[in-house]
């Protein structure tokens, strides 16, 4: 039998006032394995520490119970005391007598006797407790940022200033992201590209940064601290070394392909930067059109080159890299609009999402900046806007909003107006959502300063009439249908997370909601960290954001991965599961439970008559489990237990509140 | 120490023994709020801790009724709000068809309880608990699935 | 010799003697004529002691994990209720997929031993209730199929050779009952309830008949044999055997196959189906219908959840 101590807490007068503390420190005297029990006034203040150290060492205890405070409180204090006086920390329960007994029970008796109950169920469970150690594990100090819009170059510029090195991963063969296809940017209507490209040619040139372009995650290994990586780096079929960037193959390529960078309202090469400020600023091959690859003529890319920089025969190439920190900012997509057809979506030229006529507007982009029909380049009067598109509608399966919306519709009006002075914008809108800094602000110039007309309902239908758009909705304000023969119409098209986030999560073992978006740690408190050690969240991939936002978050979540990659090493909970092999049967039920997917299957060997076999049981992943306890209880036989609350802990504590 | 073990007291009223299992960051940080804040509950409730109400093994819901506890309580942080991500869906899986199970065994269903109670949600802790005790006051001690003395 | 017991034997010597599997698990002739108990075989000669007929009712899956860290390959036979146990115990990685040849056979339903009254006198006796109640009568998973079975993983007609016998004696004719038992214990008062378990209770020996048949209960070393862990007494008073039964009901919660053996091979008759289709049922209405042990790529119901589940807890 351990050797356990009691230590009762008066907590001055606040357990004292209604509990018999001397009373339950002289019943505790009887109970199993207890040679000492006692009282005192404040068992956290510095005599109490060190009372508890010399009866430690004076008693020979093997632990010890505190009937005091809640553990939430002050488990720490008397863990540290234990160690003080050189008692394994884990030996230690503390019972609460004063949240749970002398604070919510003015009756004295009868506080005092369930104080009492506790005690027993602290005892009987500290005298099956063992002693536990935390194990430590090297970092390896280098971040993985995956995908490099605003938010991933931001987290990826910061965690290189603190000094580590970051490996930024994008699966476009250019940084820069959706921000790239901005023109201008709410609430300043500073130039998107004027402010975004001197950050991408930073991370570029940064002594820290590693670019790695046109690459994706293929698979992931390991754990916090130390995740391997595979990363498939896709053929560009250049040959990025020897390339100068000179562009003549751009030039001379014969192959016109719609530009995805300019929402396909203009061409580009098969052989292409996106756009003239992409980084890295040298070109790939289109495989899927370059006739070349796809049947073996032309080949006058490799002819122009003056530095024989093209490669018709590039491969893929996997590599695996270790990392000890992954941010991932991979964005969003924008709501296809073409579920409205109502809205004569996808199907009328004219009716066109915010991207379109951001690079309408954009003084590089197709049309050099001129407002133009895609139809027929005639230049508009009305423009309609429709918002919530693929926002707040039940019907799509968009319950949620798509938050930039309202801002971006009011930088549209007011960026119309002033290259348009004789245009006019009418907006449908279910609600006006400003809240941000200057946003409020913006909108109420967007009204009246620059002229938009505000028309709170919803569309119902948008039809073609010659060249005019009828958009049919309803004033809900007025309470009648409108109908207004527009120019042309802009769907303000929400956000969607990435077709394939869902894998990416499944790669990465990080969690998704209903639609999509990563699911961060804790709603509140835990916003950029996810559910599995060491990856963190940036930006729209975790749900709708605007640039500030993206940007905030993504500085965020650098200082989470600066801040894991500062430590020397990482010290593992010591509170986890653990399988007893002999028990398991390999049946993997405690797998599927496990939120960390710190749970793996592992082959054993062993000597079964006189032969070698080989039997598979779970193992646990002691640097990723969080001690939950989930699989203890998938567990039919009772293989998997967790340390410090043990089956045998517990049961021990059941037995006890109800022996009385 | 009750009446049972101590022959020299006169025997008590009897009182219902509820063992409560309480998940470490919502349910437990709930009752300390309810202590904090002086709130007054009947002393009936004792509360288990497990780091999360995925812990509680509907083994030792039965454990507690077997060694003769009058009413068991599973309490845990709200589904999404859950420490460890999922436990707690798990729980309500698991605890939704352990219910029905007692319940078709003959247990009365006021006897096994399971509820959502946040670390804010001191009166509700405290309403739960309060309840909880007077219905199983008007219950009555336990003598189903209880072993022989 | 029926047909069936021909193409078994036929293919168990040609299985046994060209070497593909080391050993196979099918039924024999027994002592009396209302029974057929399992045979192990590893030499073609003996596959002539195979036969089958109505009496044929042992499922033979959960015999497999004697052999589970074995490197030889074995056959076995399956009926469709048997059959889910294949998909069991795969699903529980207790056996491997290339060690094991499953092969398919259609069943006419099983006969009711305890209706014998004249161990003498062979006389048609009713089907069990489980095979009344059946709704998987062909094999969900086979390697080889013989008697003209056919795979179905969806509740079906019973198919191939007997299948005219299995409609006439009316395999699958009471599938809608499936849960009367456990709505008539149900309609009961708490009390009555309780007397009609505690009941069952004091009768159950803790032989642990039903553990040992049952293709689920697959753990190496099950928790009641655990005497360190102490979950419970190995004394078989009431509230221990209740104790058992709650605990082994919860434990193949979501995985239990239907094949109804741990009922039928229950000395006490202790109606331990009622348990496990109560939790099928209350699986069925909480979290949408499944049957374990139809689809190999199915999920267990207590290692998933939704966001939306239902809510009663508050």
């Amino acid at each position: 039998m351990k050797r356990i101590g009691v230590f009762v807490c008066h907590c001055g007068s606040n357990i004292a006032n209604t509990v018999h503390c001397e009373k339950v420190a002289q019943v505790a005297k009887d109970f199993p394995g207890v040679v000492l029990s006692t009282d005192y006034k404040y068992m956290c203040s510095e005599p109490g520490q060190v009372m508890i150290q010399e009866a430690i060492r004076e008693h020979n205890l093997d632990g010890y119970v505190v009937a005091a405070c809640s553990p939430r409180m002050h488990e720490p204090t008397f863990r540290k005391c234990a160690a003080r006086a050189g008692m394994n920390p884990y030996m230690v329960e503390q019972v609460n007598i004063r949240e749970q007994c002398s604070w919510v029970h003015a009756n004295k008796e009868k506080g005092t006797e369930k104080s009492i109950d506790l005690l027993r169920m602290g005892v009987a469970k500290v005298v099956k407790n063992e002693p536990l150690y935390s194990t430590t594990i090297p970092v390896t100090k280098r971040s993985l940022v995956i995908g490099g819009g605003i938010a991933g170059i931001q987290a990826a510029l910061d965690i290189a200033n603190a000094g580590y090195p970051v490996t930024l991963l994008d699966r476009e063969h250019t940084i820069g992201g959706r921000m790239a296809q901005v023109d201008k940017t709410f609430p300043t209507l500073d130039c998107s590209a004027c402010i975004l490209t001197p950050k991408m040619v930073e991370a570029a040139q940064h002594p820290n940064i590693e670019l790695m372009t046109y690459a994706e995650v293929e698979a992931v290994d390991g754990f916090v601290g130390n995740f391997d990586v595979t990363i498939r780096k896709k053929a560009r079929y250049v040959d990025f070394d020897q390339c100068t960037g000179c562009g003549a193959c751009t030039e001379k390529c014969p192959k016109k392909v719609p530009s995805e960078f300019e929402m396909e309202l203009g061409m580009r090469k098969a052989i292409y930067t996106p756009f003239p400020q992409a980084v890295p600023n040298k070109p790939i091959i289109d495989a899927k059109h370059c006739r070349y690859l796809l049947d073996g003529k032309c080949g006058i890319c490799k002819k122009v080159c003056p530095t024989g920089a093209v490669d018709y025969e590039q491969k893929d190439e996997l590599i695996v890299e270790r990392f000890g920190a992954i941010v991932v900012a991979t964005g969003f997509e924008q709501f296809d609009i073409s579920a409205y057809e109502e809205y004569g979506a996808g199907k009328i030229p004219d009716v066109i999402t915010g991207l379109h006529l951001e690079r309408l507007m954009n003084a590089s982009g197709p049309t050099a900046g001129k407002i133009k029909r895609p139809s027929d380049g005639k230049v508009p009067e009305k423009i309609v806007f429709v918002k919530c598109v693929g926002s707040r509608d039940e019907a799509k399966g968009r319950p949620y909003c798509s938050k930039a919306c309202c801002m971006y519709v009011a930088k549209h009006a007011t960026l119309l107006k002033e290259k348009m002075p004789n245009s006019k914008s009418y907006i449908f809108y279910m609600d006006v959502r400003t809240p941000g800094k200057n946003y409020e602000e913006f909108y109420a110039r967007t009204q009246n300063e620059y002229d938009a007309q505000y028309i709170r309902g919803r569309v119902s239908k948008i039809f073609q009439v010659g060249d005019k758009l009828i958009v049919r909705g309803e004033d809900s304000l007025l309470g009648r249908p409108v109908e207004i023969e527009a120019d042309l119409v802009v769907l303000a098209a929400g956000m969607d997370p990435r077709g394939d986030a869902k894998d990416l999560a499944r790669t990465l073992g990080i969690s998704y909601d209903q639609h999509g978006w990563f699911t961060e740690a804790h709603p509140k408190l835990q916003p950029v960290e996810t559910h599995t050690a060491g990856i963190y969240l940036a930006g729209a991939c975790q749900g709708p954001k605007d640039i500030p936002d993206s940007v905030a978050q993504a500085s965020a979540a650098a200082v989470k991965a600066a801040g894991l990659l500062s430590k020397p090493e990482l010290t593992s909970e010591a509170m986890t599961a653990l399988c007893d092999e002999a028990i398991c049967s390999g049946c993997g039920l405690c797998q599927s439970i496990c939120p960390y997917k710190s749970i793996e299957i592992k082959s054993i060997n062993e000597r079964y008559h006189g032969q070698m076999r080989q039997r598979r049981v779970s193992n646990v992943n002691q640097g990723l489990c969080q001690g939950c306890g989930a699989c203890t209880v998938a567990c039919p036989s009772g293989a998997m237990n967790l340390k410090g609350f043990t089956n045998d802990q517990i049961l021990a504590e059941v037995d006890a509140l109800c022996q009385r | 120490m009750s009446a049972v073990d101590n022959p020299k007291q006169p025997a008590k009223e009897w009182e219902p023994n509820i063992v409560g299992f309480a998940c470490n960051w919502c349910t437990y940080a709930g009752a300390d709020l309810a202590g904090l804040s002086r709130m007054q509950y009947p002393p009936n409730v004792k509360l288990v801790r497990v780091p999360c109400s995925g812990r509680t093994n509907p083994q030792f819901v039965l454990r507690a009724f077997q060694k003769g506890a009058d009413a068991v309580l599973v309490a845990g942080c709200h589904p999404g709000d859950c420490h460890y991500a999922t436990g707690n869906y798990f729980t309500r899986r698991r605890y939704l068809l352990m219910q029905r199970m007692l319940e078709f065994m003959g247990i009365d269903p006021r006897r096994f309880q399971a509820r959502w109670i946040s670390g804010s949600e001191a009166p509700k802790f405290r309403d739960v608990v309060t309840q909880m005790t007077e219905e199983i006051k008007a219950l009555g001690p336990n003598r189903k699935l209880r072993e022989e003395i | 010799m029926n047909q069936i017991t021909k193409e078994m034997r036929d293919l168990a010597r040609e299985l046994l003697a060209s070497g593909e599997v080391k050993g196979l698990i099918g039924w024999t002739k027994g002592s009396r004529w209302y029974l057929t108990p399992p045979l192990f075989i590893t030499r073609p000669e003996e596959a002539e002691q195979l036969y089958f007929d109505q009496f044929a009712v042992n499922n033979l899956t959960g015999l497999l994990l004697d052999y589970r860290y074995g490197d030889d390959k074995i056959a076995l036979f399956v009926k469709g209720c048997d059959s889910r146990g294949i998909v069991r115990l795969l699903q529980d990685h207790q056996i491997k997929r290339e060690k094991v040849l499953v092969i398919g056979v259609p069943c006419m339903g099983m006969s009711d031993k305890k209706a014998v009254t004249d161990p003498r006198q062979p006389v048609e006796l009713p089907l069990l209730d489980k095979c009344l109640e059946c709704r998987y009568p062909n094999p969900v998973i086979a390697d080889r199929l013989i008697g003209g079975a056919l795979v179905s993983g969806e509740p079906s007609e019973p198919k191939g050779l007997t299948a005219s016998e299995a409609a006439k004696r009316g395999v699958g004719s009471k599938q809608a009952d499936r849960f009367a038992q456990v709505k008539a214990i149900e309609a009961m008062s708490a009390d009555e309830k309780y007397a009609f378990w505690q009941a069952q209770h004091e009768k159950c020996l803790r032989c642990y008949a039903c553990r040992n048949i049952c293709p689920a209960c697959n753990c190496r070393e099950c928790i009641f044999e655990s005497d360190k862990k102490g979950w419970v007494n190995k004394s078989a008073t009431p509230t221990d055997n209740a104790f058992f039964a709650v605990t082994r009901a919860m434990h193949v919660a979501g995985r239990c196959v239907e094949c109804g053996e741990c009922e039928r091979v229950c000395p006490m008759d202790i109606p331990i189906m009622a348990l496990n289709r109560k939790v099928i049922q209350d699986i069925n209405e909480l979290f949408g219908e499944s049957d374990a042990g139809t689809d190999l790529d199915g999920k267990m119901p207590l290692g998933l959840f939704k966001n939306d589940d239902p809510e009663e807890f508050m």
